[in-house]
């Protein structure tokens, strides 16, 4: 069983979509003029989905926006280029661990967008082999680090460190960004407030069970409206609307003000992830903003296995704990057991229980269960993490 | 470097109470700008001072022109004015002493005067906190960031409580045509001012470059008792200018009916010793709260607070609830006798009715496509009359959907293709 992941502009919405055979199912995105306004999912029978119920749902989706854009034309009116901000440089950094055919891919793609005088950097996080540095090396304009402590969070303090511009991009080595994605974050740095922006990540393809279930129960997407996260207005401690650091664009000068994202935390220690989440909250505790942009476009493959999805929820749970404990016990915020209480009572437990009593489409046992685990290991991995990083941090 | 041919003289006028290192700063920022320093001098009026301002204004060598002023305390307000009689400048910057202007800060007020007459030029004045990340600092940072973020937009709308008295400039003629600061409308003076300039048809722009760093140092229990000044200001400010009263925020003080307001609004208004009291509890609590980092509790009470102590100030000078219901009631007719409106017709193209609203600077407008009538821009009390760059913005939200329904009706959009069967609620 696999979906089909199919890109629509609603101005050329085709007549009908076939040779489908593979599929059963299909997740449609809807884009007006490249800026994404919605997506919907349709059934697939025969290999096709029929015409007149992709025209209903998409008109359903794309109509207000459509006349919208209309009017905007009509009035040669821009909501987001009425000031006449020129958007900054910036530098975009992949972080990348002995993954070299997903790094040639998202390089292949990036040297595609506008050219805008961005940098590309890659850091090379722990390399086992050479195959990266081999790859950068035959890449025009690429400019290669190599970083000897493991760690997301030290590949993404190294790029801060390395970047020769005030913002840097991050981009996941297994995601492909659109073409207009840049501009689209960039965008949203007029305000000076703003020291993040997060953009929409879509599944580049739903192949396997495992992906159809990641994309199901725990998607990178954020909707199709812009939102601004003011630290002074909502609880900086419960970021999960923000976004995620796969696709995500912050000033270098957090580094300075705010402190290096925690060594103790994500991918490559024991923590596992969590290591975008406490940077987006010491943002927002700090006063200053986040904006989510749906327009910057990002492309990501989920992992394709079981065992991978698995690991997945499994790491969730320990980074969110992890990060609780520290928000807890290092910056005092006495609110963090009040967010992991609500997590556990208004998502964790109804999905366990629907689970239970086996109703249908409820969320599979295992991953709600490693989830769980992961929680419960949370706390004390960040212990020994910060332990083993061996330094003290803001 | 501009060109220095006809370059004006100008005023940079600062009053000053008791900030001796700040003032300084204000002075050095002053000393790196790139306008000429033959061409500007600075007016430094110290109201009451009792620090070492004066030892330190004395001794102060700066590559301008500096003149010290002093007088006994009387507030800020007497101070501008002072310092404005004694200055020689045919524009006048004004500046607050916790101000941090940026090389180009002269130079950016002196650009927008040279493109024409009668313009209030509102300097950008971010909040510098210095590494301060209090709640109180934070919401205030924030709240300032949000006043400049919306004057930015070429579309906006003055109001006259745009005018912050902290960085703004205007020709010195404007300013003694108006008559200055009113001394006697303590803590909204500015506002006050802003309204005889919006009354004097004077242009308001927002200069971005103008950028002076705002040290703010203002914490929570002295925003508590500005609030009540505020409160005072905005009922006397309401006596100068009666037909400002509908747009306090106060004037739908009886419609709001959550909990926490009606309390504050008994308090303050029956029984004050009470509500004094509870608020200075309170007011000890949000410093509990905030060292346990509990933000929404702390704002939500910061935020009664406010609200009482404004109302406390309102209280304190009309004496009963009734006194308030009658004052506000007893606001004015809404429209003023010089309210011009006129019909706008955009059936002709945007570009000709943007002129015409450039041309002719209507207090509202009747928006209309032929004989369909698209909607209305009602004159608005303290607003800046109508202008072209208003126009789109206003048709591209507040008027969107009529708007395109008319557009539509009228078939001024070109034939849509069946796929975009026009939905239902535009065909209404």
């Amino acid at each position: 069983m696999a979906t089909a992941v199919i890109d629509i502009d609603f101005e050329q919405i085709p007549e009908q979509l076939s040779g489908l055979h593979k599929y059963t199912k299909a997740l449609v995105l809807v884009r007006l003029r490249g800026r994404p306004i919605g997506q919907s999912t349709f059934t697939i029978t025969d290999g096709r989905i029929c015409g007149t119920e992709l025209r209903d749902r998409l008109l359903n989706i794309g109509a207000m926006p459509y006349w919208e854009q209309y009017l905007h034309d009509y009035l040669a009116w821009d909501p987001a280029h009425e000031t006449g901000f020129v958007p900054p440089t910036a530098t975009i950094a992949i972080c990348t661990r002995d993954r070299p055919e997903d790094l040639a891919r998202c390089l292949q793609v990036i040297s595609r967008l506008p050219d805008t005088g961005q940098e590309v950097l890659v850091i090379d996080n722990c390399p086992s082999t050479d195959a990266t540095y081999d790859i950068v090396a035959g890449q025009q304009g690429v400019r290669y680090v190599r970083e000897d402590r493991p760690g997301l969070n030290n590949a993404r303090n190294r790029a801060l460190r390395e970047s020769s511009h005030e913002i840097i991009a991050f981009v996941d080595d297994d995601a492909a960004p659109d073409p207009g994605w840049l501009a689209a974050l960039l965008q949203n740095f007029e305000d000076p407030l703003v020291y993040c922006v997060t953009g929409l990540t879509m599944p580049l393809e739903l192949e396997t069970d495992a992906q159809e279930m990641h994309e199901r129960w725990s998607p990178f997407g954020r909707g199709y409206k812009r939102r601004v996260f003011d630290g002074v207005h909502v609880n900086p401690l419960a970021v999960g609307q923000v976004g995620a650091g796969a696709n995500m664009a912050i000033r270098r000068r957090v580094l300075a003000e705010l402190g290096p994202f925690d060594e103790a935390l994500d991918a490559g220690t024991i923590t596992r992830s969590g290591g975008d989440t406490e940077m987006f909250t010491r943002i927002l505790i700090n006063g200053f903003r986040i904006v989510y942009e749906p327009k910057a476009l990002c492309w990501h493959r989920h992992r394709r296995t079981w065992k991978e999805l698995r690991q997945m929820f499994y790491g969730h749970g320990v980074g969110v704990y992890a990060f609780l404990t520290r928000a807890l016990f290092i910056q005092g915020e006495l609110d963090s057991p009040k967010i992991a209480w609500d997590w556990f009572r208004y998502d964790q437990l109804p999905l366990l229980v629907r689970s239970l009593f086996g109703r249908p489409s409820s969320r599979p046992l295992d991953l709600i269960l490693a989830e769980l685990r992961g929680c419960l290991a949370g706390p004390w991995a960040y212990r020994t993490s910060r332990k083993n990083s061996g330094r003290i941090q803001r | 470097m501009i060109a220095k041919d006809h370059l004006p003289f100008i005023s940079v006028i600062i009053p000053t109470h008791n900030r001796r290192a700040s003032l300084e700063r204000t002075l050095r920022a002053l000393g790196r700008q790139s306008y000429p320093f033959d061409l500007m001098e600075v007016v430094v009026v110290a109201d009451g001072c009792q620090d070492d301002t004066s030892e330190m204004l004395r001794a102060y060598a700066g590559p301008f022109r500096l003149c010290i002023l002093t007088q006994p305390q009387q507030g800020a307000a007497t101070a501008r004015n002072y310092g404005a009689a004694t200055a020689g400048g045919s524009i006048f910057i004004f500046i607050d002493d916790d101000v941090e202007p940026v090389p180009r800060f002269v130079e950016a007020h002196v650009s927008a005067h040279r493109t024409g007459k009668g313009l209030v030029g509102m300097g950008n004045l971010p909040v510098e906190l210095a590494c301060r990340t209090d709640f109180f600092s934070l919401l205030l940072r924030s709240w300032w960031a949000n006043q400049f973020q919306e004057m930015r937009k070429p579309s906006h709308r003055f109001l006259y409580r745009n005018l912050f008295s902290g960085n703004f400039s205007l020709e010195a003629d404007l300013f003694r045509k108006v008559g200055g600061f009113d001394p006697s409308i303590p803590r909204r003076e500015d506002y006050e001012l802003g309204m005889r300039l919006m009354k004097a048809d004077a242009k308001f722009m927002f200069l971005p470059n103008a950028v002076g760093y705002h040290h703010e140092v203002a914490d929570a229990k002295g925003n508590l008792t500005r609030a009540y000044q505020e409160g005072r200001g905005d009922i006397l400010l309401g006596f100068r200018h009666p037909e400002l009263r509908p747009t306090f925020n106060l004037s739908r003080f009886q419609e709001v009916s959550n909990f926490r307001s009606r309390i504050a609004q008994v308090l303050a208004f029956k029984y004050n010793a009470l509500g004094d009291a509870i608020a200075s509890l309170l007011c000890r609590l949000l410093v509990v709260l905030e060292r346990l980092r509990l933000r929404s509790l702390w704002q939500r009470i910061f935020q009664g607070l406010r609200t009482y102590w404004y109302l406390r100030g309102v209280k304190d000078e009309l004496r009963t609830r009734m006194g308030l219901i009658k004052y506000l009631q007893e606001g004015p007719a809404h429209s003023q006798p010089d309210d011009v409106e006129i019909d706008l017709d955009l059936s002709q193209g945007l570009e000709l009715a943007e002129h015409r609203l450039d041309e002719e600077r209507p207090a509202g407008a009747r928006i209309s496509y032929e004989h369909n009538v698209i909607g209305h821009l009602p004159p608005q009390v303290g607003a800046e009359r109508l202008k072209g760059a208003h126009l789109r913005a206003v048709l591209a939200t507040d008027l969107a959907w009529p708007f395109l329904r008319t557009l539509i009706m009228k078939q001024a959009v070109e034939p849509l293709g069946p796929k975009f069967n026009i939905p239902t609620i535009f065909r209404r």
